[in-house]
């Protein structure tokens, strides 16, 4: 028996170069010919909460409020909240270190593991999901970051835009069930094979994200 | 044939050659020719054969508006020659011919059209009945399109997107392209699809000046560049739309070029509104022989010139309905083709600029005259011209006849979208008497024809779509809309049904060979209206939908009923525009769902099959029986993957109201570290699902749904306190934990090495619920039940620990013999301890006491107040109702397969699920039988599939079949 590991939905076709043992978890950091992008990310590790409440426009989860509408999100101190419906929103933890959201809080419900994770970013991104969904991501009508749900590849999603620009870039989040890990990403990969679409490691996502919050952040990308 | 090479609207490349073969003869064309335009410079006429007669076709629109020239390419059966682009390499073959398509031995078919008149397939050959599948045969033999092996494997590549648009405007043409532009404006996302390779319409090979005096085709060209320029039009070119959808979702699909990822791909836009720009065809001219080879349209015939630099003959007449037909003479009589004669069906109306021009060019026009048969063998040799009165009749000789009777507005995508049409004595057109929301019509299709007026009407429609979407361009909408009242107005047009024959050879329907005769023999018969006609004589029901026949089929229907209604055209039906089904299938993916532990499972030898929207693995070895299985867990121990089971957090202060309410128990009664099993019910008391309930602390709880049922748990348990306002929480955790079920009779000594906890039966005794780690890592709830009817474990962990657990149960089991075992195996190791599952051993009107769960209904709680207790009460001393039983065969050698009947002067049950049970030697199983045949040791007749009528009988004998008491699950 080899040592106790957990184990993402998520097996890339490509090979880690760099991994990172996180609450055993092992995390790749970097893989091999990841390319100049658009780029998939395995998130599956990162926490991730449900939060039910009747009142749920009051609640604070990591001391943000939750966005009042339907569909809109708010991404600070990188934890994604994304209010879902009237008595539901979705809480993502973005970054490193400790969780902001204690595990039996109440009406809060661990779910890092009922959903693949995934982020898919770069240039001509957009191009890659047309792919894959009618889900108008790109709709001029929203501010990033924004929810939206529903189907791609078939399978109900939840989808965050985080950041779109004309050219067809930027980037999402993309939940969706655990159980179709296998068959997502294969889909996703292969829609975006002609696009350049590579899968990648964690910090790639997280550059990208880091500097999505310097040059981004503005009335643009925060309600 | 040579090419001229020299004209500014030619489409083809001729520096860049293409080979390809016809009927296995090589042939050269260019890059930008059809594979039609190549063989028909390569001297090609005859492209294929008709449907029933045999007839030679050839080509006749360029837009592939009939079956005339479907070819084999490649081994891909009806593909439109004339829509095609000419690859390299490309073979090429004729259909529906017996020889080749000059020389086709079936020919003479075309002789016996008299032993077929309209329907006879309906009426003849049909008695003695037992004639017809004999007839059938042979009918299908000699008629029919292409062919396709059974075992054809398509192939090709194939996509699918979804973009999505404010505008989505149908039709590429100059109405199309200014109604983009005006939407764009607003900085509006508009999505613009055209059928051809290349933008432009009827603007694109035509010379005629525009308001400032440059040529047509400059002027399309112009405004292909000004979208392309603009960003917020996405153009897709060689796109068919194919449907119209509510709320303005529009299908299309796109052939793809050299350069693109994919050969056909489907599309499909949501829009908020939509320009339909979609232009006129060419009404068909009916008279005798009027699709020879060598007939065809003047568009065609001038597009092959100005866009393929192909003269479509040497000696032409014309006879046509239309100023574009006029236009069409002189700009092939400039091209080298002699004209003879222009016959134009209209008494009066031409374009007097036109007569002039013709005059000038020495062509003659006869006005009020018409063809009335094309003379000739496999292509056109003269033709007989008649007033449309037929009192007058001269023949001429040529090589081509350029025929058309009008033009028809190309209206498929309103009638998809459910635009009311009706005929309109102006124009001669069938235009819509009112549109659904949010789409606008614009160009040609509206009757008009004066080419500043199409573009204005474009730019109208496009501003109007803008505004539909919110755009703030009212002062721009009123210029556009006094723009274009300025302009010439619809036009007025050809009102000619039929030259002035008898009809037995004037084809309404080329694909189907359907005359005017037929139509005639149909109302003679009392078939009155187009859509019973249409069925009838089967025009307009090939591949071209209404295409050739759709405009003419109800003018030519009321002429002859005399009808004093509106003539109304027939319904056309997505696709649109023929397309493959490879393409609609897109890239082919079947989304399915893996448990955490599949890769270990696959590793074991599992065979996997589709359950839901599960993989599951139902055997490990290729025995189906699953012998060696199901004799490990009853001796040793096995493990079971049980993810796909729904798993739900049901948490808040009113959680236990939400339970009481669903299910039929009295949940009061669950108690921490116990396992409650019950069931739920629909409102009429059947059964939809059953599984089990812990409490693990206050308000929260945790329960277990069956598989099929996990997805549906949350919206039931909401819908069903939908009025109550209570205050609790539903998760599901479906996806986020894995479950495996150790079970046997060595169940507890594998989980002793590697549990934290006791587990002897004492510390955790049946039915018992428990939260401890496994290796003092991987946090397991864990659940002592007996579904296969021994000791075991159900263990719950979160799914990223599963691999783990399960490679650490597979190795501390190994000595004690532990092995997987699939879904097949727990089914029989189930049965024999007589555990139902549902959807196998209930169907929709089982209920709860059916099944003999009734021990589960709480009798105590309000029946108000619970899900189907209403109905249960009232089904309670029902006696005609299916109960569930047990059956022993009285031939012990095989069980009958599920789903077997159960009779005596009728139906009276089927077989639930049946084995020959290894574990007691006996072929049992459970049936549900009405009432009356439930009591022990009745004998029931079971009729099995293929047995040739041969009945096989078994007893009602009392389950279980195995530990009756319970004994092993207790241990």
């Amino acid at each position: 028996m080899h040592a106790i590991k957990r184990q993402s939905p998520v097996m890339f076709p490509a090979r880690p170069l760099q991994t990172d043992l996180r609450d055993h978890w092992e995390v790749a950091l970097s893989l091999d010919e990841e390319g100049p992008g658009p780029w998939l990310v395995d998130l599956c590790h990162q926490p991730r909460w449900d939060l039910q409440d009747g009142r749920v426009g009051d609640m604070q989860p990591g001391g943000l409020a939750v966005p009042e509408a339907p569909g809109a999100c708010r991404l600070e101190n990188q934890l994604l909240i994304n209010r879902m419906n009237g008595t539901q929103a979705a809480v993502w933890f973005l970054g490193s270190g400790a969780a902001p959201v204690p595990a039996d809080a109440a009406g809060y419900t661990d779910v890092t593991e009922a959903t693949l994770f995934l982020a898919l970013f770069g240039p001509r991104v957009f191009e890659v999901t047309e792919h894959l969904t009618n889900l108008d991501l790109g709709t001029p009508q929203r501010r990033t970051p924004f929810l939206l749900q529903g189907p791609l590849a078939h399978v109900p999603c939840q989808a965050v835009v985080l950041a779109r620009g004309e050219d067809g870039s930027g980037g999402m989040l993309l939940a969706c069930s655990r159980g179709y890990a296998h068959d997502m990403v294969h889909v996703i990969l292969s829609a975006g094979a002609a696009h350049g679409l590579r899968p990648a490691g964690e910090n790639r996502f997280k550059t990208w994200l880091a500097d999505l919050d310097r040059h981004q952040a503005g009335p643009n990308h925060r309600q | 044939m040579k090419r001229i090479q020299d004209l500014p609207t030619l489409r083809i490349d001729p520096t860049q050659g293409r080979s390809l073969t016809f009927e296995g003869r090589p042939y050269q064309g260019y890059a930008g020719d059809t594979v039609a335009s190549a063989l028909f410079a390569g001297g090609i006429r005859v492209f294929g054969r008709s449907l029933k007669y045999h007839r030679p076709r050839g080509l006749y629109s360029l837009d592939g508006e009939c079956s005339n020239t479907c070819v084999a390419v490649d081994g891909i059966p009806n593909v439109r020659a004339e829509t095609t682009l000419l690859k390299d390499g490309m073979r090429v073959t004729a259909q529906n011919v017996k020889g080749s398509a000059r020389f086709d031995l079936m020919g003479f078919m075309d002789k016996l059209d008299w032993l077929m008149p309209a329907g006879f397939y309906y009426r003849t050959l049909h008695k003695p009945a037992a004639i017809w599948p004999l007839a059938m045969k042979q009918v299908r033999k000699a008629a029919g399109l292409g062919i396709m092996a059974p075992d054809f494997k398509m192939p090709g590549r194939y996509d699918e997107i979804y973009p999505t648009a404010d505008v989505c405007v149908i039709g590429g043409g100059a109405a199309g392209m200014t109604a983009a532009l005006a939407a764009a404006e607003s900085g509006l996302r508009v999505v613009l699809l055209e059928m051809r390779p290349w933008l432009g319409g009827s603007f694109d090979y035509r010379v005629q000046p525009c308001a400032d005096g440059r040529p047509l085709h400059e002027r399309a060209r112009e405004l292909a560049r000004q979208v392309a320029e603009t960003p917020q039009i996405r153009c897709f070119t060689q796109t068919a739309m194919v449907g119209a959808y509510s709320n303005n979702l529009i299908t299309a699909f796109q052939v793809g070029g050299n350069e693109d990822p994919f050969d056909e791909r489907y599309i499909e836009i949501r829009a908020q509104s939509v320009v339909v720009a979609t232009g006129c065809i060419e009404r068909p001219l009916l008279f005798d022989h009027n699709e020879r080879p060598g007939v065809m349209q003047a568009g065609c015939a001038q597009r092959l010139a100005r866009t393929y630099g192909i003269l479509p003959g040497k000696e032409a007449v014309f006879s046509v309905g239309h100023d574009l037909g006029l236009e069409t003479a002189l700009d092939l009589c400039d091209l080298g083709v002699r004209i003879h004669c222009v016959a134009d069906c209209r008494q009066d109306g031409q374009d007097p600029e036109l007569l002039q021009a013709l005059a000038e060019h020495s062509i003659p026009v006869l006005t009020g005259w018409v063809a009335a048969k094309a003379h000739g063998g496999r292509h056109v040799k003269g033709v007989t011209l008649a007033t449309v009165e037929g009192t007058v009749k001269r023949r001429l000789a040529c090589d081509l006849l350029v025929a058309s009777a009008g033009l028809t507005p190309v209206n498929g995508p309103l009638i998809l979208a459910q635009a009311p049409l009706a005929y309109d004595a102006h124009t001669g057109y069938f235009l819509p008497t009112a549109l659904p929301a949010k789409m606008f019509t614009a160009g040609r299709m509206t009757g008009r024809n004066h080419p500043a007026a199409i573009e204005a009407s474009g730019r109208n429609a496009g501003l109007r779509a803008a505004a539909a979407c919110g755009a703030d361009n009212g002062a721009a909408r009123a210029e556009a809309s006094s723009a274009l009242e300025a302009l010439p107005g619809p036009e007025r047009g050809s009102k000619l049904v039929t030259a002035p024959v008898r009809g037995r050879k004037s084809f309404i329907c080329f694909d189907e060979d359907a005359t005017v005769k037929n139509v005639k023999q149909a109302v003679a018969m009392g078939f009155d209206v187009p859509e019973l006609i249409k069925r009838f004589t089967s025009a307009g029901t090939g591949p071209g939908q209404g295409g050739i026949p759709g405009h003419n089929l109800p003018l030519v229907t009321a002429r002859m009923t005399a009808s004093a209604a509106t003539p109304k055209p027939t319904t056309v039906r997505p696709p649109l525009v023929p397309t493959y089904l490879a393409t609609y299938a897109g890239r082919h993916h079947t989304m399915t769902k893996r448990t955490p532990v599949h890769d270990a499972q696959a590793a074991a030898g599992g065979i996997f099959r589709r359950i839901g929207v599960w993989e599951r693995a139902r055997y490990f070895s290729d025995d189906q029986d699953c012998r060696e299985e199901i004799l490990n867990v009853r001796r040793n121990v096995g493990l079971l993957d049980a993810s796909t089971l729904g798993k739900f957090r049901l948490h808040g202060p009113d959680a236990l109201r939400a339970l009481q309410r669903v299910y039929v128990s009295d949940m009061r009664k669950l108690s921490p570290g116990r396992i409650k099993y019950s069931a739920m019910c629909n409102d009429d008391g059947c059964v939809i699902d059953d599984g089990v309930v812990v409490k693990r602390t206050e308000n929260d709880y945790y329960f277990t749904t069956s598989t099929a049922r996990a997805g549906q748990t949350i919206e039931w348990i909401r819908y069903h306190t939908r009025y109550d306002d209570w205050a609790f929480h539903l998760v599901n955790l479906t996806d986020a934990m894995g479950v495996v079920n150790i079970a046997g009779p060595k169940a507890r000594q594998v989980l002793e090495k590697v549990a934290d906890t006791d587990v002897s039966s004492t510390a955790f005794p049946f039915a018992a619920y428990r939260e401890f780690t496994i290796k003092s890592e991987i946090p397991v709830r864990a659940m002592r039940l007996g579904f296969v009817g021994e000791l075991s474990y159900e263990l719950h962990a979160a799914s990223s620990w599963m691999p783990a657990l399960w490679e650490i149960l597979e190795e501390a089991g190994q000595a004690l013999g532990v092995k997987p075992f699939g879904v097949e195996a727990q089914n029989v190791l189930r049965m024999e301890k007589g555990h139902i599952i549902l959807g196998q051993e209930s169907e929709q009107r089982t209920n709860l006491l059916d099944l003999g769960l009734g021990f589960l209904w709480d009798r105590t709680k309000s029946d108000a107040k619970t899900v189907g207790a209403v109905a249960l009460r009232q089904a309670e001393h029902d006696a005609d109702r299916l109960k569930l039983v047990g059956l022993r065969m009285e031939d012990n050698a095989s069980a009958p397969r599920d789903g077997s009947i159960i009779v005596d002067e009728r139906i009276r049950g089927y077989v639930c699920t049946a084995r020959k049970s290894f574990t007691t030697g006996e072929a049992v199983g459970m049936a549900l039988v009405d009432a009356p045949l439930a009591g022990l040791g009745t004998r029931l007749a079971i009729f099995e599939d293929e047995s040739d009528g041969q009945l096989r009988y078994a007893r009602v004998v009392a389950m279980p079949f195995y530990d009756p008491e319970g004994a092993r699950m207790k241990m």
